[in-house]
């Protein structure tokens, strides 16, 4: 016993320190991980048309992203620019032009439940509808924050 | 004063395994370098030590005197020509001439430590305490001296240095060995080599961590890595009587590995959850360098050669932790960088900033990213959003952004850390072959 006493001590130190560190959640303080987008978000009351043009861009995001199977902020980030959505369709092994359709698809979508539900005045959702359907995927988030901007809210 | 001047010859010499850890960046920006090329001026030092150190024992042995005069030489002849080196290829083969230096003053040092203590025994202490205590401050000097004055004066503030280290031979004769060396302690030189190899995360890792990682400055991670070595040299002062000299080993390696693992499992980003772990490691250090090398030393014929195979086993386990650790780290960066990203991402999305302003803080947190990945940085959340307003909806993004890139950075060490503890836990093996009892 007196030979392994100092070994248990020192065990004893480590536990000490150890222990109260995974109670503090050691081993999980890593990136949250995305929220998966087919499972509905609560989020705040839109203010304003800006506002409200983004909630519908973010739902429409989730819808495409859940029917993909990737995350929302995986399909954002490849709508930044085309090299980047031509670097998601790769990796992803989807057909670029199918991809483009089913983001536009989404949009729309989110445009017409967001119209359904009233949210948007009457002579802008066609306008966001033309916008979502003509303009090319990679353009889109930014052309729906800018007539955010652009139109009297 | 000499064995003093002595001991701050081995702690420069031995510092040198570590000293670059921070510069790295800075060596990669100056030349034209794929950043995996540019660890090799951190492990080509260490290879060489290793190699070397009992080819250069073995002359200390003879003429410690001239061969510690002759390291010194050679050790500030090298690390002038690192300070200037026009070239990568010269600077890591100038960083391989200093380790043959730094070998030559190591191994010497400790004969003629022996001459002026009047005891090999306590001429082991100050070598062991020296050699400690230079790796251990190593790479938050050289993180102080780049932030001041560029990694250039790393090498080039060792040269003065160096050389006013050769009063410390003024009127020492030296003893010439007689007697044949004997064969080295295989248990205790291979518990050497995988407790250093752990070690390397401690040392290297821990500073990178809190300076590249949680952007630290060099002087206060520098001052926080302290407390491993001052944990150390207490721990090594103040053991217990009772405890045996392999019971001490097998206990500071339990610490070791427990410290690394407790490094491993930091519930935050921030230097205060590194001072546990850091007390469990520096004590976990003392008990075993010290331990190990005084049971690889202690009633050998012939100390400087003995004293060679314990810095051999030393430095090729620093390399062996260098090439086990950096892959698992680069790896865990590049995987929790996508990571990152896409919890960024949602920070962004989420956020209560002007929705008009997401795409374009989107862009400049992607720009960072790709800035800092270019040059072997870590994201700087402040430079991507340094011109966006102070309220508090562009605060809380701030706060948001730098917490996933804490948790990517804290987590991405933890793989490191864990292999680090497991390589200190196979030192168990050999240290229950260690039954030879010593006095």
């Amino acid at each position: 016993m007196r030979r392994v006493a100092p070994l248990l001590v020192s065990l004893g130190l480590v536990a000490a320190v150890v222990v109260p560190y995974l109670a503090l959640g050691g081993g999980r303080f890593e990136p949250t991980p995305v929220a998966d987008p087919c499972e509905a978000r609560v989020r705040p009351d839109a203010e304003g048309l800006a506002e409200t043009l983004e909630a519908i861009a973010l739902a429409g995001v989730d819808g495409v992203a859940c029917e993909l199977g990737v995350s929302r902020e995986e399909l954002v980030l490849a709508l930044r620019s085309e090299e980047a959505l031509d670097e998601f369709s790769d990796e992803q092994g989807l057909d670029r032009e199918e991809l483009e359709q089913a983001i536009t698809d989404g949009l729309v979508r989110a445009v017409d439940d967001a119209d359904e539900r009233g949210s948007l005045p009457g002579f802008v959702a066609p306008l966001v509808r033309r916008a979502a359907e003509s303009v090319p995927p990679w353009l889109i988030l930014e052309t729906l924050e800018r007539l955010g901007g652009l139109l009297p809210g | 004063m000499r064995a003093r001047l002595l001991g701050v010859a081995v702690g420069l010499a031995l510092a040198d395994s570590s000293i670059v850890t921070l510069a790295l960046p800075d060596v990669l920006g100056q030349f034209d370098v794929a950043i995996t090329s540019v660890a090799w001026v951190l492990t080509s030092f260490n290879l060489v030590l290793a190699v070397v150190a009992v080819p250069a024992a073995y002359v200390s042995r003879r003429r410690p005197r001239e061969s510690f005069a002759l390291g010194v030489v050679v050790f500030a002849a090298a690390s002038l020509a690192c300070g200037l080196a026009p070239s990568f290829d010269v600077l890591v083969g100038a960083r391989c001439v200093q380790a043959v230096g730094a070998a030559l003053i190591v191994t010497a040092a400790l004969d003629l430590l022996a001459q002026l203590e009047g005891s090999d025994e306590r001429a082991l202490r100050i070598w062991v305490a020296a050699g400690v205590l230079g790796a251990a401050l190593g790479p938050a000097a050289g993180g102080i001296l780049t932030q001041l004055l560029g990694w250039e004066s790393i090498f080039l503030a060792q040269v003065p240095l160096a050389l006013v280290l050769l009063l410390a031979v003024r009127g020492v004769t030296g003893r010439a060995a007689r007697t044949p060396a004997g064969r080295p302690s295989i248990p205790a030189n291979a518990a050497l080599l995988l407790v250093a190899g752990g070690l390397v995360a401690a040392l290297f890792l821990v500073v990178l961590l809190l300076v590249d990682g949680w952007g630290m400055s060099p002087a206060a991670a520098g001052l926080v890595v302290t407390v491993m070595p001052l944990v150390a040299i207490a721990v090594s002062r103040l053991r217990p009587a009772g405890l045996g000299p392999v019971q001490g080993i097998a206990c500071g390696v339990v610490l070791l590995a427990g410290g690394l693992t407790a490094l491993a499992l930091m519930p935050r980003a921030g230097w205060g959850w590194t001072i546990a772990p850091q007390v469990l490691v520096g004590a976990g250090l003392g008990l075993t360098v010290a331990g190990l090398t005084e049971y690889a030393l202690r009633d050998r014929p012939d100390q400087v050669v003995h004293g060679g195979w314990t810095i051999a086993a030393r430095h090729a386990g620093v390399v062996l932790g260098l090439v086990l650790l950096a892959p698992v780290l680069t790896t865990a960066l590049d995987e929790n960088r996508d990571e990152a990203i896409r919890a960024g991402a949602a920070v962004v999305l989420d956020s209560e900033i002007p929705p008009l302003d997401k795409l374009g803080v989107a862009q400049d947190v992607l720009a960072e990213v790709d800035r800092a990945n270019e040059i072997g940085e870590l994201p700087d959340v402040e430079r991507a959003l340094e011109e966006r307003p102070e309220d508090d909806g562009w605060r809380a993004l701030r706060d948001g952004l730098q917490e996933q890139l804490d948790r990517a950075v804290t987590s991405a060490f933890s793989g490191p850390f864990l292999l680090a503890a497991a390589l200190t836990l196979c030192a168990l093996l050999p240290v229950g072959l260690m039954r030879r009892p010593v006095a």
